[in-house]
């Protein structure tokens, strides 16, 4: 501690040990200096906790709050896509290929197997109609176009955002 | 009407996607983070452009405050961060505002009072205005200790600083504010006689 100033300070604030709070309160009791100073820095303290807080303006909150809406319209689609969407989307194609397997093995004829010399066995495929194959070929085909442009797109993105940076 | 809640409750309830809880927990802090911004930058346009940011910035990272200090610590960790990023942009000299100039720049500022009518003019208003012609930092840790409801340990972790540090600060921060004041009242004492 250096001064009588700083010494009364820590004790109005309360941030000295309780030895050294038992000191100042002595001193403050017998040395007019020391009193003296304590009267003037208490209503110096006094007046301190008195400042006034400003006061923003009336639309403060309202304008934070669209702040906030409008960043939230910004997060792109990728960050906003919930993970039960995905998981849901998973378990379409795992179901669909389950009951498509089960489709497979039902239609396979099981006896031949039994049979211990004649080891022939037909598999029964499900007939398949060849306008719709056709269809469903074309199809395909051109989603995988679809999706070859846009995994490219995205690359090149990907490219030039780094070329950027 | 503000709200009774806790402001544990009221993060909470935001995080739930409650954003009217996170409206009255900005309702709660407002004139303090804007007092706060007001300490830096003397303008009141900037002041909210920061608190807006400070308040947007807090909702954006309201998950990973864990509860280890008090919101309004955290919340002040922030507008230091925001107001230091700010005047670095702006290149404010803040040393200056001890000039002589500025000093008289302040002094110059309209108070909405009559200069000549010095009734109108209560202590806290040449304290007020002694806290404007205070250093940045000096100003915001006398804010933070007297309004704020901060401890030390608080301001020091609200600043990035040892808590003795802080202390030693507001020691400092105190004497000069005391000088400012009476050189104020006995500028306007002069100007009566």
């Amino acid at each position: 501690m250096n001064n009588i100033e700083e010494i009364l300070w820590n004790y109005i604030d309360g941030s000295c040990t309780p030895e050294e709070q038992n000191i100042i309160k002595t001193l403050i009791a017998e040395d007019e200096a020391y009193r003296l100073k304590y009267q003037e820095l208490l209503i110096l303290n006094k007046e301190f906790m008195a400042i006034e807080l400003e006061e923003p303006s009336m639309a403060f909150t309202y304008k934070v709050m669209e702040g906030i809406r409008a960043e939230n319209a910004l997060v792109p689609l990728k960050a906003r896509i919930n993970k039960k969407i995905i998981i849901g989307i998973a378990l379409f194609f795992v179901v669909t290929l389950v009951a498509m397997l089960g489709m497979v093995f039902a239609s396979v004829n099981w006896s031949a197997v039994s049979a211990p010399v004649n080891l022939t066995y037909s598999v029964k495929m499900p007939s398949i109609d060849a306008g719709k194959t056709k269809i469903a070929v074309d199809g395909f085909v051109f989603f995988d176009v679809i999706l070859a442009l846009y995994l490219l797109d995205g690359y090149l993105r990907k490219k030039a955002s780094a070329r950027q940076a | 009407m503000q709200s009774k809640l806790s402001d544990t409750e009221l993060i909470e309830q935001t995080l739930a996607g409650n954003q009217a809880a996170y409206a009255d927990l900005v309702k709660r802090h407002q004139r303090f983070v804007f007092t706060l911004a007001m300490r830096f930058t003397r303008v009141r346009e900037d002041a909210e452009e920061i608190a807006q940011d400070c308040f947007i910035k807090a909702y954006r990272s309201l998950a990973s405050f864990h509860g280890q200090s008090k919101f309004s610590t955290w919340l002040y960790s922030i507008v230091y961060t925001t107001a230091m990023t700010f005047l670095r942009k702006k290149r404010v000299d803040t040393d200056s505002i001890d000039d002589e100039n500025t000093l008289i720049q302040l002094e110059n500022r309209p108070t909405g009072y009559d200069v000549n009518n010095a009734e109108n003019k209560s202590r806290s208003f040449y304290l007020n205005q002694a806290i404007d012609q205070l250093l940045p930092d000096d100003a915001t840790i006398i804010t933070m200790f007297y309004k704020g409801e901060q401890s030390l340990e608080e301001i020091a972790q609200a600043l990035g600083m040892e808590a003795n540090t802080v202390k030693v600060k507001l020691f400092r921060a105190r004497q000069r504010l005391k000088e400012k004041l009476e050189r104020n009242l006995k500028h306007e004492a002069k100007e009566l006689i």
